[in-house]
């Protein structure tokens, strides 16, 4: 299937003007599939990891959100065990006006800001809730452990 | 209708040297074609046309001023904010109840009444206009040396004569070159929409390359905009530009297709009340006109390449619908709501309206040589006999089955099936009556042997189908329809009868109309479609009628004429009815 012209556009731009501590790499034989990584946000308690995502464009794109999970582990309230993320833009907040970069932004910044009101993980959350620094804590463990560099 | 008026008479006899007049196309002359414009070729940029032409396309038609606060209204027309009609109370209008949609507001170009909720600013011409402003303002300082004498040459509305006194135009002069002078004098209310421009050198202007001086002025404007001309969505330069009542434009397809997912603007975020039949609002007539004028070459290329991408790549040309059984023809009704099918509909019905239904692989079997697909191999192409849109964009289709096909290759595109299809037709009638000159002859002499052997159950019609000819199958089979309706059956209602026509006296059809109202597995009249003949299937129908009437008796299965078709028993009629699902 020929690949729309939105996703060469995108891709092109992905790789003309990157976005700081983010990098998009599509896949040589399948062009709607990215190996993606962030750098975790400076004061942040994930700042000094680098964490690799995938991002996959569906067939509707960009009528439907791009799929997008983190492969390297995170201890995050809004990520799950299975690296799924809680974030509006990537459900029923979607829209075709938004684009990759957008999506990367949003989650470098969920990274800066966790949200444990509106887990996905429920575990991370009720434990950020409970106790908060130590729920820092134990993400800058995991960020040092998984997110090597 | 050259001869409205005579530009060189225009100029005063004075010794200033007069450029070439323009050979004006006849349409410059014609005002009540305007909308006609993007139909009409590009023209070459270095023209006095062309500079009044394309001033003309960001000129509001009520104050002739390059539009400032523009507002694209429903009806596709754009004029100055400030240039809008009062709004006056609408009547018979009851919904929506605000007050805004209570209130309308006569379009000054076209007449039509568009709600006042509907006219807010046109997001995509304000930002052109703010380049526009600030390029030419910048272009005519830095070419100030280049002074122009410009001419406004009105044009009467209509071919009625005009006096001398009346024809006056104003007379200005600027620098910059044409394009720049004509836009500056559009912007000092000295040039009105109608009319055209007379252009001389002022006295004192040595510039010789005039032409390369607008020609490069007209580049740099057009790429100044060029961004503004790309839809979000799908990137590309907008094809056929659709307005948003809250501003924001797009090509058409791609907005009509984000309202397929939801119904709130990819942009604002607004809801967008627009008729799900975008098909018929009306194009932004402005933007559509500059596009056309300004990239002739790039809509020409977008047209082209929408109907390529719409198009399957390769042979991949059929639209394949997994949902349902269809069955040769017979209707079939259905209700559209994912979004994903509400294109594939649309795109069917702005084709040959047809496209292939396939029901589910459930048990997950291998499909031939495509293996294990989520869909049965073989269906049915429908062919759209009414299509209704509801007003919350689903549909109620309404399809009769064309032929039976099978798929050969298989994709996607945007979210659905399509594929190549190969159609599966009954072999000749010849072949037909050779099939069932040997089939009856081995059967009956099969029989003769095993009966002789007196078996429990011999071996007679009732077991064994093969013994029939194709004709006493097509008799025992409606001799069971009437048989049923002598004892109104419920599945012989007047109502399925209505939705699928009399029981049919052709053998060949007849099949498909049983399987239509009788209520078995799906899964069993699935085997109807990949029958190449009228005996196999007049069989398989046969062997229905013998598994229902025989359901308490039964059956044992007989030597491998009865294949194909077993009986899952059970008690109570419907139950083994509904219940009659393939263990085949
Ligand atoms: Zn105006
Ligand atoms: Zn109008
Ligand atoms: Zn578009
Ligand atoms: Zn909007």
């Amino acid at each position: 299937m020929a690949l729309p012209k939105r996703i060469i556009k995108e891709t092109e731009r992905l790789m003309a003007e990157p976005v700081k501590g983010i990098s998009a790499v599509p896949h040589e034989d399948n062009l709607r599939y990215f190996d993606v990584t962030i750098e975790g946000p400076e004061q942040s308690p994930y700042e000094g990891g680098v964490f690799k995502l995938e991002l996959f464009l569906p067939d509707d794109y960009p009528m439907t959100p791009p799929k997008i999970r983190f492969l390297t582990k995170i201890y995050h309230p809004n990520i799950d065990r299975l690296g799924r993320i809680c974030l509006d833009v990537l459900k029923g907040n979607w829209s075709p006006a938004l684009q990759i970069r957008t999506i990367l932004l949003s989650i470098q910044a969920l990274l800066g800001a966790p949200n444990p009101d509106d887990p996905l993980a429920n575990d991370v959350a009720q434990k950020w809730k409970e106790d908060q620094n130590a729920a820092i804590e134990t993400a800058r463990q995991w960020t040092r452990e998984h997110a090597k560099p | 209708m050259n001869t409205v008026l005579c530009r060189s008479d225009a100029v005063d006899g004075t010794s200033t040297p007069c450029l070439p007049p323009p050979a004006t196309p006849s349409y410059m002359v014609d005002h009540h074609v305007v909308e006609g414009i993007e139909e009409r070729p590009a023209l070459a940029p270095h023209t006095d046309t062309d500079a009044r032409l394309l001033v003309r396309l960001i000129q509001c038609r009520q104050c002739s001023k390059p539009f400032s606060s523009p507002v694209t209204m429903p009806c596709g027309h754009t004029v100055c904010q400030r240039c809008l009609p009062a709004p006056q109370r609408r009547v018979n209008i009851s919904y929506p109840q605000t007050l805004d949609h209570q209130l309308g507001i006569l379009c000054p170009v076209c007449g039509q009444e568009n709600s006042t909720a509907d006219c807010n600013v046109d997001v995509t011409v304000s930002k052109i206009m703010a380049l526009l402003v600030d390029y030419v303002s910048r272009w005519t300082a830095k070419h100030a040396e280049v002074v122009l004498t410009l001419e406004e040459v009105p044009q009467p509305p209509n071919d009625a004569l005009i006096s001398e006194k009346e024809m006056k135009g104003h007379v200005a002069q600027y620098g910059g070159g044409r394009l720049a002078g004509t836009f500056q004098m559009a912007v000092d209310g000295l040039l009105d929409y109608w009319a055209d421009v007379a252009y001389s050198k002022s006295p004192g202007c040595e510039k010789d390359d005039l032409e390369d001086l607008d020609l490069d002025h007209f580049n740099s404007l057009r790429d100044a905009i060029s961004t503004e001309m790309d839809c979000m969505v799908c990137y590309n330069t907008m094809l056929d530009p659709t307005t948003t009542p809250c501003g924001h434009t797009f090509c058409r397809h791609c907005l009509m297709r984000t309202l397929d997912h939801s119904i709130i603007c990819p942009v604002c975020r607004r809801d967008v009340y627009l008729s799900p039949s975008l098909l018929y609002q009306p194009k932004n007539h402005c933007l559509a006109s500059i596009l056309d004028q300004v990239w002739p070459e790039v809509v020409a290329a977008r047209k082209h390449t929408v109907s390529e991408e719409e198009r399957p790549e390769g042979a991949l040309d059929v639209p394949l619908f997994v949902c349902t059984l269809a069955l040769p023809g017979m209707p079939c009704f259905l209700h559209i709501f994912e979004p994903r099918y509400r294109l594939m509909m649309r795109r069917c019905m702005e084709g040959n309206r047809k496209f292939g239904m396939l029901m589910y692989n459930q048990a997950s079997t291998s499909q031939g040589d495509l293996g294990v697909t989520r869909f049965l191999e073989y269906g049915t192409l429908l062919h759209i006999v009414n299509f209704q849109l509801l007003p919350d964009g689903r549909s109620l289709v309404e399809t009769v089955g064309v032929s039976r096909f099978r798929v050969i290759e298989h994709g996607m595109l945007d979210g659905y099936d399509v594929g190549r299809i190969e159609r599966v037709d009954d072999i000749s009638l010849g072949t037909e009556k050779r099939l069932e000159a040997t089939e009856v002859g081995t059967a009956q002499s099969q029989a003769a042997l095993y009966n002789a052997q007196h078996p429990p159950v011999p071996m007679t019609a009732a077991n064994c189908p093969e013994l029939l000819t194709t004709i006493e199958l097509f008799q025992a089979c409606k001799q069971y329809i009437l048989d049923m309706r002598a004892r109104s059956a419920p599945w012989l209602s007047e109502r399925l009868v209505r939705a699928y026509g009399d029981c049919p006296d052709d053998p060949a059809t007849f099949p498909y109309w049983f399987a239509a109202v009788l209520p078995i597995a799906e899964e069993q009249k699935y085997l109807l479609l990949r029958t190449t003949s009228v005996r196999e299937r007049l069989k398989i129908v046969y062997m229905w009628i013998r598994r229902i009437e025989g359901q308490r008796l039964l059956l044992p299965r007989c030597g491998g004429y009865i294949g194909n078709i077993l009986a899952t028993c059970m008690g109570g009629f419907h139950a083994s009815l509904t219940a009659f699902i393939s263990t085949s």
